[in-house]
């Protein structure tokens, strides 16, 4: 395993979202972070932090930044200002580092992204053989039960395009599961899926949640926040308006801003 | 050109089939070099008594194109490199090289080889090795086109996911960009590697004895253009055809996503 490259002092404010008995030192921390598109300033000093073993769901309107806040948060962005530190590892423009730090944050995406030219099992096993010098035979296997978990035992041996979007987006989880991160980036999980098929999803996501998995979920699955988070984050123009657990988020939502996005959500 | 070997049988997998069309069509081009003067022998006059000089013609052909075409794939990669790279001097030599060898005749390429490098430079390369380095710069311009073509439809976020899930920058090309893009380069590269194998005829130009060279000497010999011109084209024909169809199962066997 890496050494911490940068130990953080734990000052940082704790948060109402924390699950009983969960450390009360942040697995990341994000302090006044600000990044411009050109002249677009997409995101504006946003500061927080996640625990161990929270899931924390960001949503907000699309353009509302909080898509480029996550992939900032395994450096897929970059950020112009401020500090980003994932378990003890400041993210920068150092390689080592973003190794360090990838190799301990999963991310699933909108669109997939598996690699259309390896089989399902292939796509699992990638990663562990060729960065943990993982034995292929020890790869597959491990691969073989994640994949189990994910429901696609009868799959392993096909090519992604034979998969329905539900089915691809299982592998990609388990692909990134294969890592054995200690934190999980969804980008937007369903957003592509036929309503048919985000069930299937949702549900791989819930168990992974029960397990103690670490989550940031970007969506506009209302009802997984509802059920699943410990805190719900809104951003809005770059900012973070609001940050509570869900039922004070739903129960009264004060801002007129998010009032008005969720009934349109709602509708 | 659609499969030539479709009579394989349909329950074996694609790869299979795949893999059985490159193995024929491979030891069908063997065969056909080993064998050809054999049948070349039966002909009449002017072909038949020259037999065996068109099969060591051709032979040579064969060997001058797959030299040229392994040394342009590398030298095709290189400068698609140099042109996608982020340091612009490594742009401007790999733009320049494209440019001069796409803007100037294969003909003045090789006579520069074989005639004037010997004065800029301490070596005297062989007419061989000379056509061998013209081709293989020539074709590889030609191939960095193709090569970065197939870089540049690999979809951002297989790097992206690639890297995300620790990969380094050399693991991501090797193992996910680089066959996604192959798979798009082949054909070009294919069509590059055919007409190589008929540009080869203008080494005869500095004396490389290859098939066009011996057609050249039995023609001038007999006097007699039609039959011996013909049977050089036929050689080459058969050569080309061949080659596009180890091609045609090479892309079939690597496109994952079009067959079942």
């Amino acid at each position: 395993m890496e050494e911490p490259l940068n130990m953080t002092d734990s000052t940082i404010g704790n948060s109402a979202a924390l699950k009983s008995g969960a450390e009360r030192t942040p697995l990341i921390t994000a302090e006044n972070i600000n990044k411009h598109f050109g002249t677009a300033h997409v995101i504006k000093n946003v500061s927080t932090s996640f625990y161990q073993g929270e899931v924390a769901v960001i949503i907000g309107a699309s353009g509302s930044g909080k898509s480029t806040f996550l992939r900032m948060l395994n450096r897929l962005e970059t950020h112009d200002s401020g500090r980003i530190v994932i378990d003890g590892i400041e993210l920068n423009a150092d390689l080592k580092h973003i190794d360090a730090v990838r190799r301990e944050v999963g991310m699933v995406f909108q669109s997939f992204n598996l690699f259309p030219h390896l089989t399902v099992l292939d796509n699992v096993t990638l990663a562990p053989r060729r960065v943990r010098k993982t034995p292929r035979a020890a790869a597959n296997e491990a691969a073989q039960a994640l994949l189990a978990k994910v429901g696609l035992s009868a799959h392993v041996h096909k090519y992604p395009h034979q998969l329905s979007g539900g089915q691809q987006q299982r592998v990609a989880i388990a692909r990134s599961l294969a890592m054995q991160p200690k934190v999980m980036l969804f980008d937007e999980p369903t957003s592509a899926l036929d309503p048919e098929m985000i069930k299937e999803v949702l549900d791989v996501m819930k168990d992974l949640a029960r397990s103690g998995m670490t989550m940031i979920v970007v969506t506009h699955e209302m009802g997984f926040a509802r059920e699943v988070a410990d805190r719900v984050i809104f951003f809005e123009s770059g900012q973070i308006l609001e940050e509570a657990p869900p039922e004070a988020f739903f129960g009264n939502a004060q801002n007129e801003r998010i009032r008005a996005f969720l009934g349109q959500i709602a509708n | 050109m659609k499969e030539a070997f479709a009579f394989l049988p349909r329950s074996w997998s694609r790869e299979r089939r795949s893999a059985v069309t490159i193995a024929i069509a491979l030891l069908g081009a063997v065969i056909f070099l080993w064998l050809l003067a054999i049948p070349l022998s039966w002909m009449p006059d002017p072909i038949g008594p020259a037999a065996a000089q068109f099969a060591a013609g051709a032979l040579c052909t064969v060997e001058l194109t797959v030299a040229a075409g392994l040394i342009g794939i590398v030298i095709g990669l290189l400068a698609a490199f140099g042109k996608l790279s982020k340091v612009p001097p490594l742009r401007w030599v790999a733009n320049f090289y494209i440019w001069v060898i796409r803007g100037t005749p294969l003909l003045v390429q090789i006579y520069f080889v074989f005639f004037a490098l010997p004065d800029l430079l301490p070596v005297q390369l062989s007419d061989f090795n000379s056509a061998v380095i013209a081709l293989a710069m020539n074709v590889g311009a030609y191939n960095a086109e193709a090569i970065r073509a197939g870089i540049l439809a690999v979809h951002k976020g297989q790097t992206e996911a690639a890297r995300s899930l620790g990969l380094s920058p050399l693991q991501t090309f090797r193992d996910v960009i680089f066959p996604q893009s192959f798979r798009v380069a082949l054909p070009s590269l294919v069509n590059n590697f055919v007409s190589l194998l008929k540009d080869s005829s203008l080494a005869t130009a500095i004396g490389v004895v290859e098939l066009m060279n011996i057609g050249n000497r039995i023609r001038s010999a007999s006097y007699q253009p039609v039959p011996v011109l013909i049977t050089a084209a036929v050689i080459y024909l058969v050569l080309t055809t061949l080659m596009t169809q180890i091609s045609g199962a090479l892309e079939r066997q690597m496109n994952v996503e079009d067959h079942k």
